[in-house]
């Protein structure tokens, strides 16, 4: 019976998965190909009664691919390139790159960046030692990776509100990235933690044997090993900064300090009509996160896999 | 010997207290960012702002929140949210799970494909959305705005108003703006839920499976009887993660229709920031947040219970 099954079938079932597989790829990628689409039509073609999927419509043609009108407008609006005497030739004189893309690169690199310190001196600690009150610190951290930001914004923003009265000097940009580092770092520690754990500690005693001092294993040794679950940490981290907007638009009070999704929100709001406008500055956005998620896919699916299943 | 036993004592020294720097920097953000703030939104809740400063009212925020028609609407539109975000994400992504699974050719590859929606910010997510279903211009609109294919008046983003409620003022069914909503939340989450019921897929010994075919039972049957029970742990561990961002995620509400039309798809989440950041009422916001806070935490004790953490701090 089922046994005896012809191998044709099996063929025939697995062509079957696959051609399921593609239609499901094409639904979930649509919005994403329609949206580089519109991008690059020019004006008139997005403001077209009933809209046109493609520019490529002639009087007598539905779709003729000689006469497809594509144009970077969008993108020149987006960016507003001016000649000036740099390196490059020009400059960007969008706002969206002018300011609030430095902002966020800013809040970003260093969010990761201490992230990913923090989640490894802890995750290591947390792999390495048996001490009082660990398992407790674990869970405990573990529960706060799941609470939310938005419970919490509410009291932070009154905290910002109270420090900025105070005489304490007080800096938006580092309150932003305090509020980020608390906010990714609880997950960060468990994935850490669950790449330490997968380092033989072997190689550590070795080192100790031979006279290096603890500090020293976890550098010469232990750090090398963990490097590849460190980059997976900061670039998660990296991803999520970017990607954040409500605590970068509420915790900050100055409009130019806000980061990125802000200004692609009040960008949306100035261009509501201009939909290839819209549409480019949303590609711009998007597109280095996407292809850093692609060059770096192994380790990110690595971290997601360490940070969900088990934590 | 003596002398590398000597040093080794020496070290043990160090070592104990080793620990505790390594991991005392991170108690002390979290406890900064995480723990200060939710005692103070408790605190807030019970406060109420006036040009004096702060006066103690006791339950009243809570009281005046429960009291008022808009955010009993809210509670209809989240669970209405919620549901429909849910049972989509998670069937559709039990499906593409138990697809990858076959060992299909491929399938690193379109798992990474599959990926991309993933890495969009929810707030660049809705704006896509946005511009699929956009009134007149967006280029779903004209399927979508045809009174032929979805009676009376199409599905308009903007204008539609949402239908008479069939059970006294429970929002359902849904407006146009929050299926619109709702598709573009799952859209961006099934990939994470997808490579969560995955990897639990994979734990389970093909041998399992094959037995059982070989002694008949359909792909259903053996669906039904072995897979789901077997991975039962993930899947709910799946749904409190989706209700959990579900109900607590406002980017997209912000990008994609703003709370409307009108209110409805005037979500608890982003009724806190109304009230908060609009109406300036603190107090009352801060109580909203405090409820909100109490569910997450069951579901996050759920989970934990689920998951048996004291067996992975080991």
């Amino acid at each position: 019976m089922a046994k005896l099954r012809s191998p044709s079938r099996k063929t025939w079932g697995s062509l079957l998965v696959n051609g399921i597989m593609i239609v499901i790829l094409v639904v979930v990628l649509a919005p994403i190909v329609l949206t580089v689409i519109i991008s690059f039509k020019d004006q008139q073609d997005t403001i077209r009664k009933p809209p046109v999927l493609f520019p490529c419509d002639t009087e007598t043609d539905g779709f003729d691919l000689d006469a497809c009108r594509w144009a970077v407008e969008g993108y020149e609006r987006v960016l507003a390139p001016k000649p000036s005497e740099g390196l490059l030739g020009f400059k960007l004189t969008g706002k969206l790159f002018r300011l609030y893309v430095p902002n966020t690169l800013l809040y970003a690199t260093a969010t990761a960046f201490g992230v990913t310190l923090l989640a490894g001196m802890s995750g290591f600690g947390f792999s390495r030692y048996r001490f009082p009150g660990r398992g407790l610190l674990l869970a405990a951290i573990l529960a706060i990776t799941g609470v939310p930001l938005l419970t919490n914004i509410l009291a932070l923003y009154q905290m910002g509100v109270v420090l900025r009265k105070s005489p304490f000097p007080f800096n938006d940009r580092v309150f932003l990235i305090v509020v980020y580092l608390g906010f990714f770092l609880p997950l960060s520690v468990w994935i850490a933690k669950g790449f330490f754990d997968t380092i033989p500690r072997d190689l550590e005693e070795a080192a100790l044997i031979d006279g290096a001092s603890a500090l020293g294993a976890l550098r010469h040794v232990t750090m090398p090993a963990a490097m590849p679950g460190l980059a997976a940490i900061f670039l998660l981290t990296f991803v999520n900064v970017w990607n954040e907007f409500l605590a970068g638009y509420l915790l900050v009070s100055k409009n130019e300090l806000k980061p990125v999704m802000f200004g692609l929100y009040d960008f949306l709001s100035a261009n509501i009509i201009n939909l290839q406008v819209i549409a480019a500055a949303c590609v711009l956005i998007a597109l280095p996160m996407v292809v850093v998620f692609l060059v770096a896919r192994k380790s990110f699916l690595s971290a997601m896999v360490e940070g969900a299943v088990k934590g | 010997m003596i002398q590398a036993w000597r040093r080794r004592k020496k070290q043990s020294r160090t070592d104990k207290w080793l620990p505790f720097w390594l991991i005392l920097p991170t108690i002390i953000v979290l406890l900064i960012v995480q723990v200060y703030p939710a005692i103070y939104t408790a605190w807030l809740s019970t406060q109420d702002r006036t040009p004096e400063g702060w006066v103690p009212v006791g339950l009243d925020n809570f009281q005046r929140i429960l009291n008022t028609g808009l955010f009993r609407e809210a509670v209809g539109h989240t669970v209405v949210f919620l549901v429909g975000y849910v049972v989509i994400t998670l069937s559709l992504g039990f499906f593409i799970a138990s697809l990858l699974n076959r060992k299909v050719l491929l399938s690193g590859f379109y798992l990474t494909l599959l990926f991309i929606p993933w890495i969009l910010a929810d707030l660049l997510a809705g704006i896509v959305f946005r511009l699929l279903v956009a009134p007149d211009y967006g280029v779903l609109s004209g399927i979508l705005g045809d009174p032929n294919l979805f009676p009376p008046k199409g599905l308009s983003i903007l204008t539609a108003s949402r239908p008479s409620p069939w059970i006294g003022e429970f929002p359902f069914p849904p407006s146009p703006a929050m299926i619109y909503l709702i598709m573009a939340a799952a859209w961006r989450a099934l990939p994470f839920i997808t490579l969560l019921l995955l990897a639990s897929l994979q734990t389970i010994p093909s041998e399992v499976i094959e037995s059982s075919r070989i002694d008949g039972a359909s792909s259903w049957k053996i669906a039904r009887h072995i897979t789901i029970p077997l991975i039962l742990p993930t899947l709910v561990v799946a749904l409190f993660s989706l209700i959990l961002g579900g109900m607590n995620g406002v980017g997209m509400v912000f990008s994609l229709t703003g709370g409307g039309p009108g209110t409805n798809t005037h979500v608890l989440s982003y009724h806190l920031y109304t009230l908060g950041w609009t109406r300036l009422r603190f107090g009352q916001a801060a109580a909203l947040a405090l409820m909100i806070a109490v569910v997450n935490w069951l579901l996050i004790g759920g989970t934990m219970r689920i998951t048996r953490v004291d067996e992975r701090t080991s």
